[in-house]
């Protein structure tokens, strides 16, 4: 689900300003009150999200858990699932960082005007409620009676309508570049406010200097958003790693297996009942991304101690 | 459109442009570069608009069309008068605004007590919070399922607003510290040295201040619940609690779809909602990008 921009940890904010800083250490010596106004929220995020993961753990590693483990890795499906899992997560990363990146520059260009209306347009995707965004696509992928064929014969780039959701090779990039939609926005944004910190001066500069576009790109562009690009793979590979609701309202998984990826198998699975798989896939997930989200953690935190 | 005609009237009066023709390439390129993805932005919803105004015969014309040549109300009747898509939105609207009260009182003490005090795990709880953000909603989605049955709130609106709580929660603590930590602390100080508490301090002058924040954060906690699919695909079963997308799935299962009423339900799902965000956008991306990274 859609995790929003990760701000600043609340000491480092604070730190900015060295006035206020002295004042919050004042402030901060009352050391219980503080436990005590978030000793709710720990309780809730416990039993919400402390007790499952550890129910997790503890239901994959059990004999049931082994056993399911044994079953998912012999299964003929797995070896795909799998290679279906890294292509989606592949296309869905650098589709929504290259879209993400161009339309911050291109909005970042000094010429262009009415920049408000061109964001709020593109942050559409991001709004959109994914389950009917979802079902939108699916109409317009359909081969007879979809938008896209329709659009692409009137302009004659194809001739033959193309079967998006029923060729197993093309569902998978198909379902994926509706990932890229609805996550590039967020990579615009981020890096929009990442291009606002670069002085004018250092433009200006490079321009004197006789630098062209690809130039103020590689040497200027993309090594002050070093940190943010950093944040932002490890984020969007999350969310495309979880990505659940375009895949399961557009084919769920099909045909034949073509478009299942790990999050759409837990689910399956779910729906059988057998909790010892829905464990063990979910064990796997969770080392994934909280390994990634320790990299971000590390990351967001660095400087603060 | 607006946006078509934009480019050709504000192009020739950049003095950039006029300056070196290298520049007003890259300029009409950022141009062009923006007005094919604000198309493709904004073409589902444009494609569900249009079609829930198609009359049945429409909607299976070949080669497709993207306007009605008669447009007709009768998708938005059907969708009104017989399925269960008004109960539907009812539920979600409820679901999100007690989604919402639970996490702002929840995040807004959280959020507080982590930008004023340091206590005894308060760096934990932040590293915590963070993690939280990433924590895969399926991970979660079989025992959160076991813990709402246990408590027999399966199948209820408070049950799911409780399990939405689950990804809302950490995002927005960690949001409304950031905005509480932008408020300076010299207010409460001033506040206090005239004599009230600090919890008077705090509602008389740190709300206030953060106000715009909070009701950012506040419309951010709402769409995420009134977007979220998985946990309510499984927790609602029935009527008394399913909310608006799992109602929108219900007319893509049945053996015939029938897309005139799919698309018409999607688009009273999604239209409102992001008029309603296009109208604050400004001011909420101002409030996302004071807390974003800068590197």
């Amino acid at each position: 689900m859609a995790v929003l921009a990760p701000p600043d940890s609340p000491t480092r904010a604070a730190s900015r300003q060295s006035a206020q800083a002295r004042a919050v250490k004042a402030m901060r010596r009352n050391d219980r009150r503080g436990w005590f106004l978030s000793l709710p929220s720990i309780l809730v995020l416990l039993a919400l999200a402390g007790v499952p993961t550890v129910y997790v753990i503890l239901g994959a590693f059990s004999a049931d858990g082994v056993d399911a483990f044994d079953t998912i890795v012999h299964d003929p499906g797995f070896s795909q699932m799998m290679v279906n899992t890294g292509i989606w997560v592949v296309i869905a990363l650098v589709g929504a960082l290259v879209v993400g990146y161009l339309a911050a520059i291109a909005l970042n260009h000094k010429g262009v005007r009415l920049t408000g209306m061109w964001r709020a347009l593109l942050l559409i995707p991001w709004i959109t409620p994914h389950v009917a965004a979802a079902t939108a696509w699916k109409w317009m992928f359909g081969t007879e009676y979809g938008t896209l064929n329709g659009l692409l014969l009137q302009l004659h780039i194809i001739h033959e309508p193309i079967s998006w959701l029923t060729n197993t090779t093309l569902v998978l990039p198909a379902l994926a570049l509706v990932q890229v939609w609805s996550t590039f926005p967020f990579v615009m944004m981020m890096v929009t406010s990442g291009l606002q910190s670069i002085p004018d001066e250092v433009y200006e500069a490079a321009q004197l200097d006789g630098a062209r576009p690809f130039d103020t790109l590689r040497f200027i562009i993309l090594p002050a958003l070093r940190d943010v690009t950093f944040i932002l793979v490890l984020i969007v590979t999350v969310w495309a790693l979880n990505s659940f609701v375009p895949v399961w309202v557009i084919t769920r998984g099909g045909p034949a297996g073509a478009s299942t990826i790990l999050p759409i198998k837990l689910y399956q699975e779910f729906q059988n009942g057998s909790a010892s798989s829905v464990s063990v896939i979910a064990l796997f997930q969770l080392l994934v991304s909280m390994t990634l989200a320790w990299f971000y953690v590390q990351r967001t935190q660095k400087g603060d101690r | 459109m607006t946006a078509v005609a934009a480019p050709a009237t504000a192009a020739p009066t950049v003095r950039a442009a006029r300056r070196s023709p290298r520049r007003y390439v890259s300029l009409v390129l950022a141009y062009a570069f923006l007005i094919l993805l604000a198309l493709l932005s904004i073409l589902p919803l444009i494609v569900m608009l249009t079609s829930s105004l198609k009359p049945q015969t429409e909607i299976f014309a070949i080669p497709a069309k993207l306007f009605a040549s008669h447009p007709t109300f009768q998708n938005y009747v059907t969708v009104f008068t017989s399925s269960d898509m008004p109960r539907a939105l009812l539920n979600s609207l409820l679901v999100g605004l007690l989604a919402t009260v639970f996490t702002l009182i929840l995040g807004c003490t959280t959020g507080y007590a982590l930008s004023r005090f340091r206590f005894r795990g308060s760096r934990q709880l932040a590293v915590s919070l963070l993690l939280g953000q990433l924590l895969p909603a399926t991970v979660l989605l079989l025992p959160i399922y076991k813990l709402i049955n246990a408590l027999g709130m399966l199948d209820t609106i408070p049950g799911l607003a409780l399990a939405t709580l689950v990804f809302v929660l950490p995002v927005v603590t960690w949001m409304l510290s950031t905005t509480f930590a932008g408020v300076p602390i010299e207010l409460e100080e001033a506040a206090m040295i005239d004599g009230s508490t600090r919890l008077m301090a705090v509602i008389r002058v740190v709300l206030p201040v953060a106000l715009p924040g909070i009701a950012s954060v506040a419309i951010f906690a709402f769409l995420q619940s009134w977007n979220e699919f998985l946990f309510a695909s499984v927790m609602t079963s029935s009527i008394a609690s399913k909310t608006a997308p799992v109602a929108l799935t219900d007319f893509a299962n049945e053996f015939t779809v029938d897309w005139g009423a799919t698309m018409a339900a999607a688009t009273v799902i999604s239209v409102p909602i992001t008029i309603a965000f296009l109208f604050v956008q400004r001011f909420f991306v101002r409030g996302m990008a004071a807390g974003a990274v800068k590197g």
